[in-house]
């Protein structure tokens, strides 16, 4: 059969053409919008008395003197130590464990780890509240018959972040657990065999072959975790209400509070492209490096 | 096809019969509030039958609800009418959110200054113009357990607690009611900065101070006024005399179960109590105005207001105009029911009735209304805004003995003038 090339052409741009227009309308016009808009002193929304005046860097300058900017970079970064790599590790405990069991019990084993996954946010922060709640939380009560002083956990910014991140975990280890069985169950079954012969003992087993052979699922839970984790905000935001809301701030909700509480919309901008380029930044090398680290073994 | 242009047609056609304006509306109003409201609105349009329907929809209270005001000002598409709160009121204004009401507009609805408590009418002034129609005022209250009080002999014989007047006063009453094995003698909001931000504005405007003072925070000796307040506070919880680290619900629900014998709350909770009280499951309780622990009585309050959003075309001499007037001139004459949900009516002639002064504990504590303190009026201020954050966060340390109260008030006045 004859093709013609040139109308194969034109039927693939037509067919993509309405995924490129909606992805220019709701996603590059913005970006674009937010790049000029972060050098500018400009409210949320321009209208009647508000205008907007170009400012050139002023609100980049601003930044490195801007002690809530400091705190929500310091705290992005402390989260992000907290929960990408003890979430990947716990996600990869739970489903070397889960491949053990077989049948109906193994369903049921993953669909309990996944069922936090599926929950709300505002869910979450209420089942955590109940539970850890100063007053009337039913952790506390377990902390007095244990002889143990009560800790008010989301009101101390010593508790406040390790508290968030192992929520965070809780809260969404179960989607990771899946990528981890996915790869496990992946491994060719005759490998392991081939050891038992051998007659290695299982931390060898591990070390030589599940986790080698894992490692580019590994590598993908990590990507998908610390991009997630960057952008940290609904749990945070939620926990921290009435609270100590400027001790606790990340980059989104300082972004948040820029645009939306304060009508900085220049402001907000700004912060967003640094957030934007961090995570830009620091998902590239995250990649090149963990693929130099599969090169290596 | 031809069934939806006979409905459309149809519609059309009872529209222009009746030529009934339809009020769009918007509030934030949920809970106890939200449901005396619904009343309100459904009285409203019995009363007008023909001429004029309300079209109501509550949203989110807070950020959301501003921010989603903001949007569809800005694009042409906001309500007729919506509630605001007084202290947000600056920042509307600078951001051209709203439309003045006009000295015309006043004298249609027959409501005027003279109608208002002066701090009240203040309140929604910007610049010598009034951009709302004041609803109530929603102050905060002392709420407490007579059995309780009574128990500590700490309880006046016209059924109020013992030593309103002074610190030495109010201190002896927790001491005594510690003393009868009370666990808390004060329910307090220590875990909401935000909250708690009402109790100490009070408490700093019963020494006169102030927060803003020509564009600058806390200028001056208004400092340590601040700083005597917390430190009174962080005091009450090194003796164990109030609740710490409490949230709001956690609180109502310490005193409600009696664990708390008083607890300062905003005027909003008293359906609450009414309704608790009403099954029989609530012990002998009254609200009074705060106690004066420095030197003069002073309370912190609010107001809901109605007001016209800008750009939404319901201008001047338009019969959609007079239709929003009649509502707002229409429920603040009826506010007396608004009353039942524990608010204070903004009309004086609503609470100077007959059927007001019968009203409990309403009647009790409406004496306040000559002691109210709005927020300072600033771009800033306002529920859900940027200023209460600064504040909640060295709040909450300080009143639960984390952090000095010096070094809070230094870390404030930082960070609020570098807003």
């Amino acid at each position: 059969m004859i093709r013609n090339a040139r109308k194969d052409t034109l039927i693939a741009y037509v067919l993509i053409a309405p995924f490129v227009a909606i992805y220019g309308l709701i996603f590059v016009y913005p970006t674009i919008d937010m790049f000029i808009l972060s050098f500018q002193d400009a409210p949320l929304i321009t209208f009647g008395p508000q205008t907007a005046e170009w400012t050139g860097l002023d609100n980049y300058t601003r930044l490195p003197g801007d002690r809530r900017f400091d705190t929500a970079f310091w705290n992005t970064a402390y989260f992000v130590l907290l929960s990408v790599v003890p979430g990947t590790l716990v996600a990869l405990a739970i489903s070397l464990g889960i491949t053990r069991l077989s049948g109906r019990l193994q369903s049921l084993v993953l669909a309990l780890f996944f069922l936090p996954y599926i929950l709300p946010v505002s869910v979450v922060y209420r089942i955590w509240d109940w539970t850890l709640n100063f007053q009337f939380g039913i952790a506390m009560h377990l902390f007095d018959t244990l002889g143990i002083d009560r800790v008010p956990i989301f009101k101390t910014s010593t508790w406040f972040m390790p508290a968030v991140a192992f929520v965070t975990i809780w809260w969404t280890c179960g989607f990771s657990i899946l990528l981890f069985l996915a790869g496990l169950r992946a491994i060719p079954a005759e490998i392991y065999e081939a050891a038992e012969l051998d007659n290695a003992g299982r931390w060898t087993v591990f070390r030589k072959l599940t986790w080698p052979l894992l490692w580019p699922v590994t590598a993908l839970v990590l990507t998908i975790q610390l991009i997630l984790q960057l952008k940290i905000f609904d749990q945070v935001y939620l926990f921290s209400i009435g609270g100590r809301p400027n001790d606790n701030l990340v980059m989104v909700y300082y972004i948040y509070q820029r645009a939306f509480q304060n009508d900085d919309g220049g402001r907000a901008a700004a912060i967003a492209v640094v957030l934007f380029l961090m995570v830009i930044v620091v998902s590239v090398l995250n990649f090149q490096l963990l693929r130099l680290a599969e090169r290596k073994t | 096809m031809k069934h939806l242009m006979g409905m459309a047609l149809g519609a059309t056609l009872a529209t222009a019969a009746q030529a009934q304006e339809t009020v769009v509306w918007w509030d934030f109003l949920s809970g106890g509030d939200g449901v005396r409201m619904k009343t309100l609105i459904d009285d409203f349009d019995a009363a007008h039958e023909g001429e004029i329907t309300i079209d109501a929809t509550t949203l989110e209270w807070g950020v959301p609800f501003y921010t989603k005001v903001q949007t569809s000002v800005a694009v042409g598409e906001a309500p007729d009418i919506m509630t605001y709160h007084a202290s947000r009121i600056p920042l509307a204004v600078s951001q051209g959110l709203l439309q003045p009401i006009t000295d015309a507009d006043w004298e249609q609805m027959g409501l005027g200054q003279e109608n208002f408590a002066e701090a009240t009418w203040n309140a929604v002034t910007v610049d010598g113009q009034q951009y709302a129609v004041p609803l109530d005022t929603h102050p905060i209250v002392l709420y407490y357990n007579r059995d309780l009080l009574k128990e500590a002999g700490r309880l006046n014989d016209d059924g109020t607690p013992m030593g309103l007047d002074s610190r030495e006063g109010f201190e002896e009453t927790m001491a005594a009611l510690k003393d009868a094995g009370v666990e808390y003698p004060l329910g307090s909001v220590t875990a909401d900065g935000n909250f708690m931000y009402r109790t100490i504005y009070s408490l700093m405007g019963q020494q006169d101070g102030e927060l803003l003072t020509d564009g600058e925070f806390l200028a001056g000796d208004n400092a340590d006024k601040l700083q005597n307040v917390l430190t009174v506070l962080q005091e009450w919880t090194n003796n164990e005399w109030q609740s710490t680290y409490t949230d709001y619900p956690a609180t109502v629900a310490l005193f409600t179960s009696g664990e708390a014998a008083m607890m300062i709350n905003g005027v909003w909770e008293v359906p609450t109590m009414k309704d608790l009280a009403d099954e029989g499951r609530l012990f002998d309780w009254g609200a009074v105005e705060l106690p004066v622990i420095f030197d003069h009585a002073s309370t912190y309050a609010d107001s809901h207001a109605f007001a016209i959003p800008a750009n939404n075309g319901v201008d001047e001499g338009t019969a959609k105009r007079d239709a929003v007037l009649e509502v707002m001139s229409w429920i603040s004459d009826n506010s007396l029911f608004w009353a039942t949900a524990g608010h204070i009516p903004a009309n004086s002639g609503v609470t100077a009735s007959e059927e007001y002064s019968q009203m409990e504990p309403n009647a009790t504590y409406s004496s306040l209304t000559q002691n109210m303190i709005f927020d300072p009026q600033s771009e800033f201020s306002g529920v859900a805004g940027p200023m209460f954050d600064v504040m909640s966060t060295y709040f909450v340390p300080t009143l639960n003995g984390e952090m000095d109260p010096a070094e809070a008030v230094e870390e404030i006045q930082y960070e609020l003038n570098d807003m």
